[in-house]
């Protein structure tokens, strides 16, 4: 009766594991694209974040780099931002708020939700996007995966 | 300002909020967007209470505040509280403008809003632009958003430093040059213009106000360099005495290290007018989830007169020996999106033989060498 007990409990405790690993699996996983049809192969998370952060306008083979940001408070974009450029959302404000209220410059576009970036960046052969990697389809290369 | 530079600046403003919005429900309609809206209306604020335990003098921040905390009010929101809307537009993209209204305390003693930026872009690449109209001066590494709170993590810039900062914004013409060399990123910018600024008992002029700065980014190092220098004559309202054309510059040296759990930063600062004086800070923060903790150490030297300028007076000597060094530890929380709330305490000591930056310490009080400590809560916002 003990083994069996015992027994029951591991099966659970397996089956918990599993779930846990699909439910860890399944979480956001955010890859960097740009379209099929840009000539931008790989792109390093440092180069990502200077683009990103409006510190270079240009891809490192000089074509004219247009990011997208997906909006403020969504889960893909705290990932992307934590894992590329190191900043949290409060961070990344005070780091904005220093760029547009010097009149630098502008943070990038919003475009809201995978779909619509992915769209978005295979419209637009300068365009680079953050999605999740399940968003991902022929109409865009990933650069990174962060 | 008079009533129809309100009525017009409202106007423009409520122009740039119905676009702004017209905008962004047509990107949510239009996916494939690839152009940002023409205006852009922002702003950024500041709600701050500061205590001093020393009561005969007023602890201020910066030179153009007639009052602070201690003498004047036990508990003051003089120096740190500030409203400011800010409007970009971008007309094309080699042409925008921005319009930045300011309501903070002034040396009158009210909080009229002013116009602190205005100036029109025109940018030749996207690495090349100049400006023309009231330009924010990049003289020291903070300086430029000195007024937005949210974007550090002080309370307020460390003061021994940052009160040398006399000249916030320049009229005239700037111009930004940025190239990539390797891996890092240099910004060259240059600018030329005038000022008049009002003091509580002085207006400054300055004149032939030119200045260069470098701002070189390697990875998660910010490295920033800068001299300026003007001709600049202070008018005394009470005497209505104007002081001779004399030369002032400013030389600074920062850097900044920021790998994202932590940062570390220090600046060094030379001021030279008819004496000549140096101040530097040494700051570092940990960033535990929403609260960083942080710690500064500044201070700044009396000044030591130059040879070849005219005998100073009894208040040049005074001006010049004002020294002070303060210890501070505080903490910036993010409790909201958009949002913080931070507390500092400082010790303060003021040197051997000058009150510091206290002011409105009544003639017979002499406060040297004492120290006292001061308590500051605000609460930033952006939008």
């Amino acid at each position: 009766m003990g083994t069996l007990t015992i027994l029951h409990n591991g099966w659970k405790f397996t089956l918990l594991l599993a779930l846990l690993s699909i439910a860890f699996s399944a979480q956001a996983e955010v890859v960097v694209v740009v379209s099929s049809k840009s000539s931008v192969t790989s792109l390093t998370a440092e180069q990502t974040a200077k683009i990103f952060l409006g510190k270079v306008v240009t891809f490192p083979n000089g074509r004219t780099a247009f990011p997208i940001d997906q909006p403020e408070g969504s889960a893909i974009r705290d990932e992307f931002y934590s894992k590329v450029t190191h900043k949290n959302a409060s961070q990344l404000t005070a780091y904005w708020a220093k760029i547009i209220f010097t009149g630098e410059g502008r943070p990038p576009q919003l475009i809201m939700g995978d779909a619509a970036v992915r769209k978005a960046v295979a419209g637009n052969p300068n365009a680079i996007g953050y999605i999740d990697k399940s968003a991902v389809n022929r109409s865009v290369r990933v650069v990174l995966k962060p | 300002m008079t009533k129809l530079n309100c009525l017009a600046v409202l106007a423009l403003f409520s122009a740039g909020i119905s676009i702004a919005d017209a905008d962004q429900t047509a990107s949510a309609t239009n996916n494939v967007a690839t152009e940002q809206p023409m205006f852009k209306l922002g702003g950024f604020g500041t709600l701050g209470l500061s205590h001093s335990s020393q009561g005969l003098g007023d602890y201020v921040v910066d030179t153009a505040t007639p009052k602070g905390a201690g003498l004047s009010n036990d508990w003051s929101a003089t120096n740190n509280s500030r409203f400011a809307a800010h409007l970009n537009a971008n007309f094309s993209p080699k042409v925008s403008a921005l319009l930045q209204i300011d309501s903070e305390y002034h040396a009158d003693g009210t909080y009229r809003p002013e116009v602190e930026w205005f100036s029109v872009k025109y940018a030749f690449t996207p690495n090349f632009y100049m400006r023309v109209g009231r330009i924010a001066l990049p003289t020291f590494m903070d300086s430029e958003n000195w007024d937005v709170g949210y974007s550090y993590t002080w309370v307020t810039p460390p003061v021994d430093l940052y009160h040398q900062l006399s000249i916030p914004s320049s009229d005239g013409i700037d111009a930004m040059y940025r190239t990539e060399i390797g891996d890092s990123v240099n910004t060259v910018k240059t600018i030329y213009g005038r000022n008049t600024l009002d003091r509580p008992n002085s207006v400054t002029t300055s004149r032939e106000m030119w200045g260069i700065f470098d701002t070189l980014e390697y990875g998660q190092a910010t490295y920033h360099a800068g001299y300026q220098q003007r001709m600049s004559s202070t008018e005394y309202i009470l005497t209505g005495m104007t002081g001779p054309w004399i030369q002032n510059s400013d030389l600074s040296l920062g850097a900044n290290y920021d790998p994202g759990d932590w940062f570390v930063m220090s600046e060094w600062i030379q001021r030279r007018s008819t004496y000549l004086s140096s101040a530097m800070y040494v700051s570092a923060g940990y960033r535990i989830n929403k609260f960083t903790p942080y710690l500064t150490h500044s201070q700044n030297s009396s000044g030591s007169f130059i040879q070849s300028s005219p005998p100073p007076s009894a208040y040049d000597l005074q001006l010049a020996n004002r020294a002070q060094s303060t210890d501070s530890f505080g903490v910036r929380w993010d409790f909201m999106r958009n949002f913080d709330f931070k507390m500092q305490y400082d010790r303060v000591t003021l040197s051997d033989n000058s009150n510091g930056y206290l002011i409105n310490v009544p003639a017979n009080v002499i406060l040297y060498g004492t120290t006292f400590h001061v308590i500051s809560a605000v609460v930033d916002f952006v939008f």
